[in-house]
């Protein structure tokens, strides 16, 4: 079967899934209402979005000078920093960092499923436990994720149970509250367990190289705050020139994933420190001794020389646009690659160099343009897709996309 | 090198045509124009009507897509979109055949928007011509697919025979070939200078001085084109003008509508490639609507119209009428 002909396969099987298309009903409906009454009450989230979206822009185009300056600013603050290049690169450094036989706790990481960490940590003989809640179910169905913001969307509480019920070895009912509890039991010490904790970054300052993390589980917390070593990956579009820049593009982000406010935001700049002895500076107090940040490429310099495609590069990953999909509603990330929707067959262009993966979704995209309304940074899904499209039919080279203009 | 054959097939069959027939659907030349014949419109204007593709043919297209969908539904689907020509040859299905059957039938009785959009323009004062048979096909399907190459030169052929007939404003009505007209061609050629407008903003410039009233009491809702609404950018226009028709009330959605409007999933010759998640889609849609409780969806483009409707038949939900804008204003004019 051609790569197309699985594909559409796929997403049909997924647009049949009345189970799907449920639980997508529903997380739309509440989606919509939560960050339309989130807006509401902070108006000034309007205004800010364009001012992020400018910030975006200009931080696009000098993404390798921020990366430098931010690996000075967390070297300074005695932690290490890499440029990774490409993806064999970052998944190197991180490997020989982590060794082999280690117990790992990790966050949930878009940019960790899109160079697939967690399978190549597993290979190289680690213990890798998934702590985003979703993200965990994920990794227990051996299933991939369906949504950039929430992994599970596209899992029913009845199936958790089933599943819980089979790690547990106890009969669990479908009760949201219980299987919550359930997670935090089999997860709690793990924590404490861990030789090494990761996670992504929401976005980068790259003045004093703190990493905005943001969350409500407060699994992150726990995960890059209790082991002695804290890895962190960050696609370089993450980064932004200054902290004020940060928390800009942080609030924007929460909003318009509707978070209104998240209960945790973790600014992490280096490892864990005391003076509290004799002023003596010492390394390692409660929290890790080690911080690692890796400033990965993989294709997005070239990406951003794309006058058209370089939008993918603004996203704040809010998952917003998924939401306004009309295909997406009824096939979750069926409808994707590594990234999702329209915006997903970018990724999977310039990123992943699937061609034909990339072909299959751009001609999935229905060019509607609700995607745009959506985007705080007014990211035109539709505009990306017919350039792709041109770019895969005539033939023009996507790894360098300057030449092809 | 180029990748053409990453193009889903159901697209190139559609390409295709435009590069030898001049229509998105393969039909002889003239067979679209049949519905203007006892119009008598004149050829030599400055300003024309352009109907496009989608509401000549929608009859043929209709009777195409239910074909293509019930094949999309066997167990064969999957070859499907391997190559919808092959396949129609393979199964002995003859399109032409179906657009021959369908055309006997009744001649284009599914034109009626366009013939309802010309009373409309008439009865406002418009002059205006129509260019029948030697009306080009828009071309705007290549660019939306990525033959830009393609595309450009199509255009090209566009606007030199557009100025050649001493052409200077036109009046669209599909929204896809109004916006490629108005937004893409310009881009391809220096110095353009051909004025677009669609037929809704002429309308609801028109209109204010003028008694509309539907002939009876009537709830409609208003469904917006994706291209009309948001690449056109024409939200307040067509509502301006139910809004100004006497016995019509408009419900509209809580939240899908104006630049949150759900596409009705025909967008881009997406039915062509994906026929039945496109029905999915438009039963999506066509549920949004019926529950603001309203009889009639008005809508502007001749893809919503056949999505809806399909919608609408799947939802069993016979009471509802789908018309097209065009139709409920030469009611309302008595025209």
């Amino acid at each position: 079967m051609s790569v197309f002909t699985e594909y559409k396969k796929e997403i049909m099987d997924a647009a049949h899934n009345e189970r799907i298309r449920l639980a997508l009903s529903r997380a739309i409906a509440s989606y919509r209402t939560n960050t339309n009454n989130a807006l509401k009450k902070f108006p000034h989230t309007i205004k800010m979005a364009e001012e992020v979206r400018e910030i975006k822009e200009n931080a696009i185009s000098e993404m390798e000078q921020l990366a430098q300056q931010a690996c000075e600013a967390i070297e300074f603050n005695k932690g290490k920093a890499y440029i990774a290049k490409t993806a064999d690169e970052a998944l190197k450094i991180i490997g020989e960092l982590v060794g082999k036989g280690k117990l790992i706790v990790k966050g949930k990481s878009m940019t960790g499923e899109e160079i697939e960490l967690r399978e190549y940590l597993e290979e190289l003989g680690n213990e890798v436990y998934e702590t985003d809640l979703g993200e965990f179910i994920i990794q227990k169905l051996h299933s991939r994720p369906m949504h950039i913001l929430s992994p599970a969307i596209h899992v029913p509480k009845e199936d958790v149970a089933e599943l819980f019920s089979k790690i547990t070895g106890e009969k669990l009912e479908p009760d949201i509250a219980k299987l919550v509890a359930t997670a935090r039991k089999l997860l709690r010490e793990k924590y404490f367990e861990a030789d090494i904790g990761m996670s992504g970054a929401n976005v980068v300052a790259a003045d004093t190289g703190t990493l905005f993390l943001i969350e409500n589980e407060g699994n992150i917390r726990l995960a890059t705050g209790a082991p002695p070593v804290h890895i962190a990956l960050v696609g370089m579009e993450k980064l932004v020139p200054t902290l004020g820049d940060a928390y800009k593009v942080a609030e924007v982000t929460w909003r318009y994933a509707n978070y209104t406010v998240p209960s945790y935001v973790s600014l992490v700049s280096g490892p864990s420190k005391t003076g509290d002895i004799e002023k003596v500076t010492t390394y390692g107090a409660h929290g890790p001794k080690e911080l690692h940040v890796i400033f990965m490429d993989d294709g997005r310099t070239e990406l951003a020389k794309h006058p058209i495609l370089r939008q993918a590069l603004y996203c704040l990953r809010c998952g917003g646009c998924l939401y306004e999909c009309p295909v997406f509603a009824v096939t979750a990330g069926h409808f994707g690659d590594k990234y999702f929707a329209g915006i997903g067959a970018v990724w999977a262009a310039m990123i992943d160099h699937n061609l034909e993966k990339a072909a299959s979704l751009a001609y999935t995209c229905l060019t509607c343009g609700r995607c745009k309304v959506r985007c705080p940074v007014e990211i035109d899904g539709a505009e990306m897709v017919v350039a792709l499209r041109k770019l895969i039919v005539e033939g023009d080279r996507l790894s360098q996309p300057d030449l092809a203009l | 090198m180029d990748n053409k054959e990453l193009i889903p097939p159901g697209l190139t069959y559609l390409a295709d045509n435009i590069a030898s027939k001049d229509n998105i659907l393969g039909t002889s030349k003239g067979t679209g124009a049949k519905w203007a014949k006892e119009l008598h419109l004149p050829k030599q204007m400055e300003t024309i009507f352009f109907a496009g593709c989608g509401y000549q043919y929608n009859s043929e297209l209709e009777s195409l897509m239910s074909l293509i969908r019930k094949i999309d539904k066997s167990a064969v689907s999957t070859e499907l979109t391997m190559s919808l020509a092959g396949f129609q040859k393979k199964l002995g299905i003859d399109a032409s055949g179906i657009y021959r059957k369908v055309m006997t039938r009744g001649s284009g009785a599914d034109a009626q928007p366009l013939r309802d959009a010309v009373k409309v323009l008439d009865s406002l004062g418009v002059k205006f011509g129509y260019l029948a048979d030697e009306e080009p096909c828009c071309g705007g399907l290549l660019y939306f697919i990525g033959l830009h190459k393609e595309f450009a030169k199509h255009a090209q052929e566009v606007y030199a025979r557009l100025k050649s007939r001493g052409i200077k404003r036109i009046i669209g009505i599909v929204p896809s070939c109004t916006y490629t007209l108005r937004n893409l061609i310009p881009d391809s050629i220096d110095g353009h200078d051909l004025e677009v407008k669609h037929f809704c903003e002429v309308v609801s410039e028109g209109i204010s001085s003028l008694e509309l009233r539907y002939p009876r009491e009537v709830k409609v809702t208003y469904h917006d084109p994706c291209q009309l609404v948001r690449y056109l950018g024409l939200v307040e226009e067509p509502r301006q003008i139910l809004r100004a028709i006497k016995g019509i009330e408009l419900v509209e959605t809580e939240w899908t509508k104006g630049e949150w409007a759900t596409c009705c999933g025909g967008g881009g010759g997406f039915e062509a490639v994906f026929p039945e998640l496109s029905q999915i889609l438009a039963v999506n849609r066509a549920k949004e609507l019926i529950e603001t409780g309203a009889e009639i969806i008005v809508t502007h483009c001749p893809g919503c119209i056949m999505q809806l409707k399909a919608g609408l038949k799947e939802l069993k939900a016979g009471g509802v009428e789908v018309l097209d804008l065009a139709q409920i204003v030469a009611m309302a004019m008595g025209v």
